[in-house]
């Protein structure tokens, strides 16, 4: 069924404007209805692994495999809040949802950190992090643990309420985390386990890195930092505003850049620096540096009483997703699912808290549980992780959608 | 007979601590042009090291091919060395971008054929690979790339170590020099500098095993 809303969907260019519109908002439409009695199941499915995990660790592991190799939809969320309490204290939850899949590739690298109200003595601004790693995860990883408390730390030691501040405290917090994954092998606590490619080559770690893109959200701004291909679009009036652009290495500034370090930009599969990565910045890769920088590009947009929603993912999706699709995608499952609910969750609906997974740090997303994601942006994010892999995307597929419309 | 036309810099330092080009001389389009069956490549006179430099002879490539050397120096006594580059069951130990190896063929000696699968993020996903030369008196290796999914059609590489004469107990000097042809749309100095990159990475990761290695063993 998503194959044919696809179908539908690509017919859009052909057709005359009004029609495409029609055209792609029945599309969307109808893959939300497929997507509403998938997602069930898939929810009733994932309950019932959660169940198996107390009972049979290895049988989770034999069902991960089979997961694996039929290449299924999953959806990956564990850990719970860090200021976890009574429900009726807790803060206003932002309204967002978060899928993230390994898709074709073999191994997920990919990971999502969600903090809300991450900041000490700052109420309202939530943290969202979607890291794109390479080489393997460890990078990826130790940007979702640590990524959103050095953003703190440079904020509180920045002591500036104005958001001009918020480029220096991306600049060093980027900087902070490229130095943690160079030191990563030499500094890494003995308990966390072990990556794999630390267990075949200790301390030999340099062809690693990550992508990064970072939103900050309060309730008068949403800040993006970006190193990489991962990228943040803002819906405002059904428009779609990048928020990033991507780090590839063609970008004619960034190939000058590159250049004038005594680099080369070779098109080997692709534009690649010294043809050897696809991406011109990026956390960690030592042995590309200093062709390939951890510098992030920072922008401050300022929250109209358009804005719809904020879409974060990595490349997997906008590979073969473009901006204005997801945002129609994100559109159709607002309206399917009606006006925002109060950003507050209902007491009485808790769900069963989340199983071995959170307990050994290796979950896909963090900072969140499943409880605390909103329907219509999690119909939304699966939904474009599946438009995604219908369309053949080649690599892990990460995404999260954040409801920014105002009217609580 | 050498070929005259290939630039021969002055004496350079064994270890390019740059990150930027390859450091092979140009085998322009000249020597591209005049290159015979049996020409002598002379491309990297004056960067390989005298005693080393034989094992690293080879034809002058023709057009459509390009070859390159890369010079590593590692505090490490050559035995050390060696002990670690000539386990071709077992490139991980010091190459990095490795995410797993497999033999198909061969327990480690002449002949053994290895499946290769590469890490993520590089534009290659496996190569196979038969050992083709275990000189464990001159530390000479070499192997052939025969498959796998990359871009890098007829690969040979040749690594050879040796004592620095310098310090010849406490140091050692490592050459991989490696010929291959120019993939479709690409130039020899863009293949150089791809090459380059991952071979400049992996000596330095088996400068970094073998030292310490070395000191374990004190």
């Amino acid at each position: 069924m998503a194959e044919i809303c696809c179908e539908e969907a690509k017919s859009t260019p052909a057709t005359a404007v009004a029609a495409a519109s029609v055209s792609a908002t029945a599309a969307a439409a109808a893959a939300v209805a497929v997507a509403s009695s998938a997602l069930e199941r898939r929810r009733r499915r994932l309950e019932m692994r959660r169940f198996r995990v107390a009972s049979d660790p290895e049988e989770l592991v034999a069902e991960d495999v089979r997961a694996a190799k039929r290449q299924r939809l999953a959806r990956t969320l564990s850990g719970s809040c860090p200021d976890a309490g009574s429900d009726s204290d807790r803060p206003a939850l932002p309204r967002y949802g978060v899928t993230s899949v390994c898709g074709r590739r073999r191994e997920m690298e990919d990971t999502v950190s969600i903090r809300p109200d991450f900041l000490p003595g700052t109420s309202k601004h939530n943290f969202f992090g979607v890291f794109d790693g390479h080489g393997c995860s460890h990078v990826a990883t130790m940007c979702q643990d640590n990524m959103h408390e050095v953003v703190a730390d440079e904020h509180t030691k920045a002591a500036s309420g104005e958001e001009t501040a918020w480029k220096g405290v991306m600049e060093r917090s980027f900087s902070r985390l490229d130095e943690q994954a160079a030191s990563w092998a030499t500094s890494r606590s003995r308990d966390e386990p072990a990556c794999r490619c630390e267990q075949q080559m200790p301390l030999r770690c340099d062809h690693v890195g990550s992508t990064a893109v970072v939103a900050v959200v309060s309730p008068s701004h949403v800040v993006v930092a970006n190193a990489g291909d991962s990228r943040a679009v803002l819906s405002r009036g059904g428009v779609p505003v990048p928020l990033s652009v991507d780090h590839k290495p063609d970008r004619p500034d960034e190939l000058a850049r590159i250049e004038a370090a005594g680099g080369r930009v070779i098109y080997w599969d692709g534009a690649r620096v010294l043809g050897v990565l696809a991406m011109s910045r990026a956390i960690g890769d030592r042995y590309l540096k200093p062709f390939v920088s951890s510098e992030p590009e920072v922008t401050v947009t300022e929250r109209t009483d358009d804005d719809e929603c904020l879409i974060l993912a990595s490349d997997g999706l906008w590979d073969v997703v473009t901006n204005e699709m997801a945002c129609e995608v994100v559109r159709a499952c607002f309206r399917s699912n009606g006006p925002p609910a109060p950003a507050a969750r209902p007491n009485g609906v808790a769900l069963p808290a989340a199983g071995a997974g959170a307990e050994d740090g290796s979950a896909v997303v963090k900072g969140v549980g499943k409880e605390d994601s909103d329907k219509a942006c999690s119909d939304a994010a699966m939904l474009l992780a599946k438009l995604a892999l219908a369309r053949r995307s080649a690599d892990n597929v990460s995404v999260v959608v954040v409801d920014l419309r105002r009217g609580i | 007979m050498p070929c005259l036309q290939a630039s021969s810099p002055g004496s350079m330092p064994y270890q390019h601590h740059g990150r930027g080009v390859g450091c092979a001389a140009e085998a322009g389009a000249a020597v591209g042009a005049s290159a015979g069956t049996g020409t002598r490549c002379g491309a990297h006179d004056g960067e390989v090291p005298a005693e080393a430099a034989r094992h690293h002879e080879h034809a002058a490539p023709g057009p459509g091919r390009c070859c390159s050397a890369v010079v590593q120096r590692v505090a490490a006594p050559a035995e050390a060395v060696w002990s670690v580059v000539r386990r071709f069951d077992q490139p991980q130990a010091y190459k990095r971008f490795v995410r797993s190896c497999a033999l198909l063929a061969g327990d480690g000696g002449v002949g053994t054929l290895r499946e290769v699968r590469v890490v993520s993020g590089l534009p290659a996903a496996s190569s196979r690979e038969r050992l083709e030369v275990l000189d464990d008196e001159s530390h000479v290796l070499s192997f052939r790339v025969v498959g796998g999914e990359h871009r890098l059609q007829n690969y040979l590489s040749v690594t050879t170590v040796h004592p620095s004469p310098a310090a010849p107990d406490a140091a050692t000097v490592v050459v991989e020099s490696y010929v291959v042809d120019v993939p479709p749309g690409n130039t020899p100095e863009d293949t150089r500098v791809f090459v380059d990159t991952i071979v400049k990475c992996n000596l330095q990761s088996l400068a970094t095993t073998a030292e310490k290695l070395a000191l374990a063993a004190v």
